[in-house]
């Protein structure tokens, strides 16, 4: 297989640089700097990198330290972002990874349990009994042996439905809405999570109906194996393949996603240093290269170094 | 596709429209209870304080003669989960058709979209004019992306060694947010100290005699720098996962046996490794819409066109809800055409990817 | 597809080349070029949305009392004088006008007082979005023939509902329409305004108030509504640019001498959409626009450097919108006047003037701007920044440290209340940057007093919405401003709670004061004012931090730029180039 880079050299470097980050985002607040994060230096507004006034990569538009928020943004990437994107990827990939695999009749449950489960929605939502009542009633007659038969779980529809549901609001409106809803900074990152999944999830579905297909699985399947064992050890593995390529970016996606919630009060609060925010304020000073270039190097290099290590990965799994 | 495909083909199209019809219900009762703020936030940019009445009860008869105007004093929904009185206990009530949302949907179904709260014009008008701007911005942008994708990913694919630089510029350039690259451009190329070949001065689009009033057309050289800006913000999304896929076929016991059987390099990658890595990129593709709205906002902006992102953000910013909702569906519609298309394309692309019925 | 694959390379580079070499477009003579960062989004006379729509519908409707940017004061435009009042028992007030006898619509009739009748009548149309302006205007209850001159069609009195002084003004501030043009039938006329303004929403909808409303509306919608303004609308496309030409023939060009509020210079006016502030400024530094109002400050740095060379003139004059923080008086721990004071002291106001608007702007002790010396209470003293004060205050108030730890307590006010403990939360409207450092430095000055302050930065419309709540401790924001209307009681007033009043303040001490000012002539109007400034640097409800600057830069060569603090910080129709004088 063509190798993308010498493994033994980028990857020393990506390990390095995510060493650098977790450590300096660890130790950031024990780090001598000569000014603490979210204290504007009014002294020094939007000032460029100077020694004598110990601001080492200068100030940005509000005399924040940029050495300082680099630091804890650092701390903020390492602790929220990457959390986070792991986290959507996740979710993202099980979903998309259920929803190809099982498709919309794949899954079948037992009428009276699916009936049971509608009447029991009903209830919690308040709905008269005059509307819940015959619920339950087609549930227990669903159970008599005539009419008892497993119906089909339409998995894939619901998923997929759900997701583009999501991704067809654009995610501006839809953060609006959750503010407007009440949603603060501090449901930032649930908020972040359940609006990425649909793009990953697309993305391992287009996979699995591929992989789903392979005479491997099917043989397997053949075998009698149980399906969930089949998806698991079987499909799983082959439908993860595009992530890797993907994880990296949707980091990226995730920074600046982060940034546009910043920009309508609904990201993380104003004193949380961030790279996201850093770059969004170089927009109200474009002279500014000196805040807008360390957060972007610190951004790409990162991206960079994850991509390398899913590469790297992907390697070692092949081999 | 053959005749068996046209069932299920259908039967996906009702889908999607259920699922927009869904969307937009969903917007439009989310929105609406959200109209106070709306006329509170027109208050706040209109009027100074020096204007507005003193008295808190009269400020809130003018409102209530807004609501009453704009039709919001009415119930939301047929039934709605409310208390009748304030400390009440909550429970459903039924209001009948006297409610916003049936009288939105026979407005509706006679084509109408409403008028925006904030211009009060019709909505059908502004995003007409929106889109006579930003269909060929983003078609263009889409078609260059998708091609340039195509051509980068096999390069990509082919010379992973010669080609490492434009790996890194790709991943470099899918850190820059949308507007920092889309001012780098016009600082770079609109500039009369660093380049200045691209004017960026709003004046060169001009109304062409015979089009209706307010449609716009641009000269060329206006549109290049948008169009470039939107194109590069989409491309590595686009290039990256296809190379990988690339890749991943390269690697394939087919492709090494039939480059052992003489076959170019060129020649694998158009005739065998293309047509099975395509399925990532089509998925990908459904994609491109709704990150070429969110990225044309951005563009818009920076180059002061006129265009549907612009119109939307803008929408939800001031809360004007009646554009905001006609938009999403816009949006909305088009995605789900998109995304039917790609479904529809992955089946003819691999015929075994088809359901056992 | 193959053939795209091989020509694509060459095929960008060529597209890039083909777009450039086109040379800057020169301003032709008589043109002036301005940007604009919005839409105006609606051009109906009598709703004005936003700042954009007033300045485009006074170059298309004309009032009977004007702005003079230059002078900086309301001026007769429609009206021939200022209007003379007298007063009408205790609780009524005349104000009788005569409109110019030269003033001419454009089909040739003239501007009569049946006109001004019916556009007051016409703001009363029930299916029309004129809530806001019936509000404003509601005061004015009837129009009277001057019974002086009960014969002549240009004079009229108005009779107003109260006698506050600023009614001398505000009854001339609404663009007169033609009732020729929407009503030809008089049918408005069979309404005695008060009836019509006193009519309940529930009230059955009237056939020929509809039929107005419809046409008026039509009218606003196709860009058809006849004005007696200098200009006319020849081209608006939405979100992108407005052109205006002036009209060939208009009614004040044969007055003598020509009022600076009659002034149309400019033969085209073209405002172009740019929200963006660095494509702006580019298009000005390429002179493909004339005029750059409202430059945030970096900018007008950068551009007052590159001034001389780029051959740009910036300008600046003190604004009359204040940077102010406001508490929430609702809340125990911010009730007392002694905790606002102190808290007042954690905002260094002139390190923030300083350091945001380049040292513009001014520092003032209270909502009267020091450009206005007869108002502004030069007694007092800007509240200083000190911290170390600030603690000394809050200790004087009552509230303790327990420990280096702990955050400031003190018992309750009730004994059945649990002990006050002083953390606060600090609403601004996110993205806006000063409001942003302000926060960020009030909240660093507190935390070295171990007064814990949390950021709430919260999208404008759910701002407003948690401001009407009271949802909020602190708020920092703008208030606007002018240097005409003295009124305090919509943002003050104990009765404005729930509304314009955020920190829910008010005693009957400080309402007697708002009203006493609102309703002072201006021989007792100073002193008033005077011991209002005292008195909000007492009670500390608001801490108006400093007045703002207004920014322009603009074409060198452009004449007629009278730079001034009231929106829009420049008049439009006075701009001339010197090679095409004024006509």
């Amino acid at each position: 297989m063509a190798q993308l880079i010498r493994p033994t050299a980028g990857c020393a470097l990506a390990w390095g640089w995510f060493s650098v980050l977790i450590i300096s985002a660890l130790a950031a607040p024990w780090l001598p700097l000569p000014y603490p994060p979210g204290t504007p230096d009014l002294l020094h507004l939007a000032a460029p990198p100077s020694a004598a006034a110990a601001h080492w990569l200068g100030t940005d538009g509000q005399g924040l330290d940029v050495l300082t928020q680099l630091l804890f943004g650092a701390r903020t990437a390492l602790l929220l972002t990457l959390p986070v994107a792991a986290g959507a990827t996740l979710l993202g990939a099980a979903i998309g990874a259920t929803a190809g695999f099982w498709g919309n009749r794949g899954l079948r449950v037992p009428l009276p349990a699916a009936l049971l489960g509608l009447a029991a929605a009903m209830w919690a939502a308040a709905v008269p009994w005059l509307l819940t009542g015959p619920v339950v009633l087609a549930a227990g007659l669903a159970c008599w042996p005539r009419w008892y038969r497993r119906c089909p779980v339409p998995l894939d529809s619901l998923l997929t439905g759900t997701g583009t549901l999501l991704d067809a609001v654009p995610r501006l409106v839809l953060v609006t809405a959750a503010a407007g809803l009440g949603a603060s900074g501090r449901a930032l990152p649930l908020l972040l999570l359940f609006t990425t999944w649909p793009e990953t999830a697309r993305l391992v579905r287009a996979q699995m109906w591929r992989v789903r297909v392979q005479p491997f699985v099917e043989a397997a399947q053949a075998a009698g194996l149980p399906p969930l064992r089949v998806w698991l050890r079987h499909c799983l593995p082959h439908a993860l393949i595009p992530l890797k390529s993907v994880f990296p970016l949707s980091v990226a996606g995730l920074l600046g996603l982060e940034s546009t919630l910043s920009f309508l009060g609904i990201g993380l609060p104003p004193e949380v240093p961030s790279w996201g925010r850093m770059l969004n304020a170089a927009h109200s000073d474009l002279g500014a290269w000196w805040v807008f270039v360390p957060p972007f190097l610190a951004l790409a290099s990162t991206t960079l170094a994850l991509a390398y290590i899913a590469n790297k990965s992907k390697h070692s799994f092949n081999n | 596709m053959t005749g068996a495909g046209l069932g299920p083909l259908a039967a996906r199209l009702l889908r999607a429209g259920a699922g927009v019809g869904l969307l937009v219900s969903v917007l439009f009762l989310l929105s609406r209870q959200q109209a106070r703020t709306a006329l509170l936030q027109a208050e706040a940019a209109g009027l100074s304080a020096a204007a507005h009445p003193t008295e808190a009860a009269e400020q809130q008869d003018i409102r209530r003669a807004q609501l009453h105007r704009l039709g919001l004093d009415e119930p939301l929904f047929y039934a709605q989960y409310v208390a009748a009185a304030p400390g009440q206990p909550a429970h459903w009530r039924w209001h009948g058709r006297r409610n916003q949302y049936h009288r939105w949907l026979r407005a509706l179904a006679h084509g109408q979209l409403g008028t925006s709260l904030r211009s009060g014009r019709p909505v059908g008008e502004l995003l007409r004019a929106a889109l006579a701007v930003s269909v060929p911005l983003m078609g263009a942008a889409a078609t260059a992306a998708t091609l340039a994708a195509l051509l980068l990913g096999q390069w990509l694919a082919g010379h992973p060694r010669r080609t490492a630089p434009l790996h890194l510029a790709l991943v470099g350039l899918q850190s820059i947010p949308g507007f920092a690259l889309a001012l780098a451009l016009l600082l770079l190329f609109a500039n009369p100290d660093v380049f200045d070949w691209f004017p960026v001065d709003n004046l060169g689009v001009e109304t062409v005699a015979g089009l209706p009033d307010g449609y716009a057309v641009a000269t060329l050289g206006q549109f290049v720098l948008p169009v470039l800006a939107l194109t590069l913000s989409a491309l590595p999304g686009l290039a990256l996962p296809l190379a990988a896929a690339l890749r991943h076929e390269l690697a394939a016991p087919y492709a090494v046996s039939a480059r052992a059987k003489g076959n170019s390099l060129r020649q694998l990658l158009r005739r065998h490794a293309l047509p099975n890595a395509l399925l990532p990129l089509i998925a990908q593709l459904a994609d491109l819409l709704p990150a070429l709205v969110a990225g044309a906002a951005v563009v818009e902006t920076v180059f002061g066109l006129p265009g549907t992102g612009r119109l939307l953000a803008h929408a939800a910013a001031t809360h004007d809800y009646p554009v905001l909702v006609a938009g999403v569906l816009l949006v909305g519609t088009a995605r789900l055409l998109a995304l039917l298309l790609a479904d529809a394309a992955l089946l003819l692309t691999d015929p075994r990817l088809r359901w056992p019925s | 597809m193959n053939l795209i694959f091989r020509l694509l390379p060459w095929l960008l580079p060529a597209a890039l080349l083909g777009g450039c070499g086109a040379p800057p477009p020169a301003a032709a003579p008589g043109t002036v070029r301005i940007r604009w960062a919005h839409d105006p989004e609606s051009l109906d006379p009598l709703v004005q949305p936003n700042q954009y729509a007033t300045e485009a519908t006074n170059l298309l409707y004309q009032s009977l009392l004007q702005i003079d940017y230059q002078a900086q004061q309301p001026a007769p435009a429609l009206a021939e004088t200022l209007p003379t009042t007298r007063p009408e028992g205790d609780s009524v007030l005349l104000v009788t006008y005569r409109l110019r006898p030269a003033a001419r619509w454009d089909d040739g009739r003239p501007v009569l007082a049946a006109d001004v009748a019916f556009t007051l009548r016409l703001l009363h149309c029930p299916t029309l979005p004129t809530e806001g302006a019936r509000a404003q205007f509601g005061f004015i209850r009837a129009l009277l023939p001057d019974p002086a001159h009960p014969a002549d069609p240009c004079r009229f009195v108005l009779r107003c509902r109260g006698q506050a002084p600023e009614f001398a003004l505000a009854t001339g501030d609404f663009p007169i329409l033609s009732e020729h043009a929407l009503d030809p039938g008089h049918t408005l006329r069979r309404w005695p305004l008060a009836a019509l303004a006193d009519r309940p929403g529930t009230a059955p909808p009237d056939s020929a108030l509809a039929r107005v409303g419809r046409r008026y509306l039509a009218a606003v919608l196709a860009n058809k509504l006849p004005g007696t303004g200098p200009y006319r609308l020849t081209q608006w496309q939405k979100d992108h640019r407005l052109t205006f030409e002036r009209k060939a023939r208009w009614w004040a060009d044969s007055l003598r001498p020509r009022p600076a509020v009659l002034l149309a210079r400019p033969h085209r006016l073209h405002y172009l959409v740019l929200p963006d502030d660095a494509a702006a400024a580019l298009a000005l530094r390429r002179h493909a626009l004339d005029v750059y109002p409202q430059v945030p400050a970096p900018l007008f740095a950068r551009l007052q450097a590159a001034g001389p060379a780029a051959r740009l003139a910036a300008a600046t004059a003190p604004s009359y919108d204040v940077l102010t923080a406001g508490f929430n008086t609702r809340r125990p721990a911010l009730a007392d006047a002694a905790t606002r004071r102190a808290l007042a002291r954690l905002f260094d106001a002139d390190g923030l003037r300083r350091a945001t608007q380049a040292g513009l702007g001014l520092a003032t002790v209270g909502l009267v701007s020091p450009v206005s010396r007869a108002f502004y209470n030069d007694s007092l003293r800007p509240v200083p920044f000190a911290p170390a004060e600030a603690a000394a205050l809050l200790r004087r108030a009552g509230w303790q440290r327990p420990s280096a730890a702990a955050p400031w307590q003190r018992p309750a006010t009730r004994a059945n209340q649990p002990a006050q403990k002083l953390t606060l939360t600090l609403r601004y409207r996110a993205g806006e940057t000063l409001f942003e450092t302000t926060a960020l430095q009030f909240r660093a000055a507190a935390q070295t007093l171990g007064i814990g302050v949390t950021l709430l930065p919260t999208e404008a419309g759910a701002l407003t919405e948690a401001l009407h709540r009271g949802d909020f401790d602190v708020y920092v924001r703008t208030l606007k401003g002018n240097p005409f209307v003295f009124n305090y009681a919509p943002i003050l007033h104990s009765r404005a709670v729930g509304e314009g009043n955020f920190t829910g303040f008010g005693t009957p001490a400080s309402d007697r004061l708002i009203e006493a000012v609102a309703a002072a002539g201006p021989a007792t109007k100073a002193p008033l004012l005077r011991q209002f400034q005292a008195l909000l640097q007492a009670e500390a409800p608001l801490v108006p931090l400093f007045f703002l600057p207004t920014r322009l830069v603009a074409d060198r060569r452009l004449r007629g730029l009278a730079v001034s603090g009231v929106r829009p910080g420049y008049a439009a129709t006075a701009l001339y180039w010197p090679a095409a004088p004024a006509p």
